[in-house]
């Protein structure tokens, strides 16, 4: 008999236990709780099994030291009962306890892939944003003295910057701006640009990214600073390309910028993942802002932002030269060195095939488990800030 | 409440778009008749489909958000019958079942399966794949199917939507059999009408006033014709994002161009894969036997029909693919001069609207105003002098 068998490992599961399916020995024990019906796939299975094992070890508990076997419940019903999202695998049997012989091979769920994993953690991610809602924006009266700007170039900076401007009573527009675009090396360029779609819409992987930029040989919108500038048709004297970042305070009329910390390759990947699920959880003009909610709280691990690989690295420096010499002839003040958007020699040191699927699952494990991401107020400063 | 609801869940490469179409277009006639077919748009079941599902697809999914629970309360609301279909319910998850079942309240579900051989499908669903962008080759795609692991998201998603056991046990398992029909698409070279004779008998549609002139169908591609779509797909599909693909490539190269090639030899199975098809069809017959199903049609249907001359899309020749491949450019060129038509009526457009603002801004005092302003602008005490104006003047400093 399988059938009691899995229902006390479900049960074993959702009281918060970490035995695996394989070595679960308790068979055909009473089960003094309900048990779902039907039975969930090994994915969702598993992925309790993994959230109940970092709630026990501690590493990624938060402020729910208080925490009831309620609450312990409610999490372990929401995750059997969430779906793995898109094209992936059906939700998978058990081995040893499916008795038909159709559908997906069963599997021991200890040997599901981490990105199986994902695919139901991130709905869960996203169902938790979702549930805390957009933080609150909070413009200050506009200084009728400032500086009128508009920002383009850099995504991750200039979003960031955008929202402390606005914040200091410094909005963008308004009349006759300056169009300051913000450079960088043109590989941690494209590399921002793909963060921060993730931190948007979502988009597909950072390798497939890549690929589709190379072949079309073109710049993303954002990443193509003669292309950003000419959009806003500033007459020449108004426009600035900055690749000094120590003087761009100066050309948007402050004396000081907050720094910018670039989302790690796993918190991207995450909110890549997150976004696409965010998309058919609430209407389109809400996700904005709700993405934006999730860069500036999404916890740090320290992972290295994403890096581009070593092959697409000549098309990034090829293009990296045509684009510095567009601008040149476009005649723009500079302020810093054209040179400066010539990729650096080398990696960084971040994920350049994208992050480890591992790291990405453990980042969303600890959101999962750990609800101070959400309870905490964000400060000046985190990503996005 | 309604009274009874015929879910239609699948599959795909049935004649399901043909049949949706007829009920999207007479949704009034079939509502004077007491059943509802509940959809705004010819996509409306799909949508609700990838939101039951958490089923990102391309960008699309964000027109499905709260989709299926619209849906389910326009059902559960209708005092008659109610029909939701769309193909690619087949691949829900038991989970995903019980939620949808249960937002149906307690109205009588009646299951419907529309299965067609596998020596058909197949192919069928290697095209299909292809018209999604894929440029699998045919002898991969099929060691895919093949292969009893199911890794891979093809695989998985194949046998997800086509081994008809397996969806009624995740769909038919809290329903009575005589609540399960099962339609069986008939044999190649039936009466076109037939098919449709066994959806309306299911669907009680018998004798209604419907118009039935197919506007939408999923049309099939001979041999040539996918062989060069995949060609196309191998040098596009990294470069072309699904909302252009989807109008060019899928739209006006396949279903309105390559698909005219009525000519070209049909896609088969190669003998040895036939061979397990039917092989697997028969195991599936004689289960589906015993659960005592409703049937359209006859379940000998799905053993498909004998080997035929297998014509290789793998190994298709540059002769060949000529012919398509100039279908191809021509309708690409037409597509392409519709749309600098397009490009030059808009060009017009905003040509007359810059005319139209600059002679307003003609005047002596807008010059006049305008310059004072340039100059206030160009220092921090003008800019304060112009908000506070503006202020006094009730419009926004922002703008």
């Amino acid at each position: 008999m399988t059938g009691p068998r899995v229902h006390s490992w479900i049960a074993h599961l959702r009281d918060g236990g970490t035995t695996p399916w394989l070595a679960w020995s308790d068979r055909g024990a009473a089960v003094p709780v309900p048990v779902p019906v039907p039975v969930p796939g090994a994915q969702q299975l598993e992925l309790l099994r993994r959230i109940n094992l970092a709630r026990g070890s501690g590493a990624t508990r938060g402020d729910d030291h208080g925490d009831d076997h309620g609450a312990r419940t409610r999490l372990a019903e929401r995750v059997l009962a969430a779906p793995a999202a898109g094209r992936g695998k059906a939700d998978l049997p058990l081995v040893g306890h499916s008795a038909s012989g159709f559908g997906p091979r069963p599997v021991d769920p200890s040997s599901v892939s981490a990105r199986e994993l994902l695919r139901v953690a991130s709905v869960l991610v996203a169902d938790d944003l979702v549930g805390l809602g957009a933080d609150p924006v909070h413009p200050t009266w506009p200084r009728p003295w400032r500086r009128r700007f508009r920002l383009v170039g850099d995504p991750v900076l200039v979003g960031a910057l955008r929202e402390d401007l606005l914040a200091r009573g410094r909005p963008e527009g308004g009349p006759r701006p300056f169009v300051v675009a913000v450079g960088a090396p043109l590989d941690d360029l494209l590399a921002r640009t793909w963060t921060q779609r993730c931190f948007e819409t979502g988009t597909k992987p950072w390798a497939e990214w890549l690929r589709f930029w190379r072949e079309r040989d073109q710049l993303p919108a954002r990443a193509d600073l003669l292309a950003s500038v000419r959009r806003w048709q500033p007459r020449r004297p108004f426009a600035r390309i900055v690749t000094d970042l120590d003087r761009l305070p100066r050309q948007v009329g402050v004396r000081r910028l907050p720094e910018v910390r670039v989302p790690g390759a796993d918190q991207a990947e995450l909110a890549r993942r997150v976004a696409a699920v965010v998309g058919l959880r609430v209407p389109a003009e809400q996700r904005p802002a709700l993405m934006r909610t999730l860069q500036r709280r999404i916890p740090d691990t320290g992972a290295a932002p994403i890096d581009v690989p070593e092959r697409e690295r000549e098309w990034v420096s090829a293009t990296a030269e045509r684009m510095s010499r567009s601008l040149s002839r476009a005649g723009y003040s500079v302020v810093g060195d054209l040179a400066d958007l010539a990729p650096r020699a080398t990696s960084a040191g971040g994920g350049p095939g994208g992050a480890d699927d591992q790291q990405v699952l453990d980042l969303a494990i600890r959101m999962v488990v750990d609800p101070s991401w959400r309870s905490r107020r964000p400060s000046r400063g985190e990503v996005g800030q | 409440m309604s009274k009874r609801v015929l879910l239609h869940v699948g599959c795909p490469k049935t004649g399901t778009s043909y049949l949706q179409d007829v009920l999207f277009r007479n949704q009034t006639v079939l509502r004077e008749h007491d059943i509802l077919y509940p959809a705004d748009r010819f996509d409306a079941h799909f949508l609700a489909a990838l939101d039951l599902m958490t089923l990102p697809w391309g960008g699309l999914e964000t027109e499905a958000v709260g989709a299926w629970d619209r849906l389910a309360a326009q059902v559960r609301d209708w005092h008659g019958t109610a029909i939701i279909s769309h193909e690619i319910f087949a691949r829900a998850t038991p989970t995903q079942v019980e939620r949808a079942l249960a937002s149906l309240g307690d109205a009588e579900v009646h299951l419907v399966l529309s299965v067609r051989d596998l020596v058909r499908q197949i192919p069928a669903e290697w095209q299909e794949n292809v018209k999604h962008r894929s440029h699998i080759t045919y002898a991969t795609f099929l060691r895919t199917v093949r292969d009893p692991a199911r890794e891979s998201k093809i695989g998985s998603w194949f046998w997800a939507v086509q081994e008809v056991p397996d969806i009624l046990e995740r769909w038919g398992a809290s329903l009575p059999a005589d609540r399960v029909h099962l339609v069986t698409v008939p044999p190649s070279g039936s009466d076109r009408g037939e098919l449709w004779h066994r959806f309306s008998r299911t669907f009680g549609l018998d004798d209604l006033p419907l118009d039935l002139t197919a506007e939408r169908e999923n049309p099939s591609l001979g041999v040539p014709e996918t062989s060069l779509l995949r060609s196309i797909n191998q040098r596009v599909t990294s470069i072309l994002t699904p909302p252009d693909y989807r109008p060019l490539v899928r739209e006006l190269l396949a279903h309105q161009t390559l698909s005219r090639g009525v000519a070209s030899a049909r896609l088969g199975l190669a003998p040895d894969d036939h061979a397990w098809a039917q092989d697997l069809s028969r195991s599936w017959v004689a289960t589906l036997a015993g659960r005592g199903y409703d049937v359209a049609g006859s379940l000998e249907d799905l053993l498909g029909p004998d080997a035929g001359t297998f014509a290789d899309p793998d190994t298709a020749t540059a002769d060949e693919l000529l012919a398509p491949a100039l279908d191809a450019i021509g309708a690409l060129l037409v597509e392409a001069a519709r749309l600098r038509a397009v490009e030059e009526r808009l060009h017009g457009e905003l040509r007359e609207a810059h005319e139209e603002s600059d002679r307003a801004r003609l005047t002596a005092s807008y010059r006049i105003r305008r310059k004072v302003v340039t100059g206030l602008e160009d220092s921090a005490a003008g800019r304060g002098m112009l908000d506070a104006y503006r202020r006094l003047r009730g419009r926004g400093s922002r703008s």
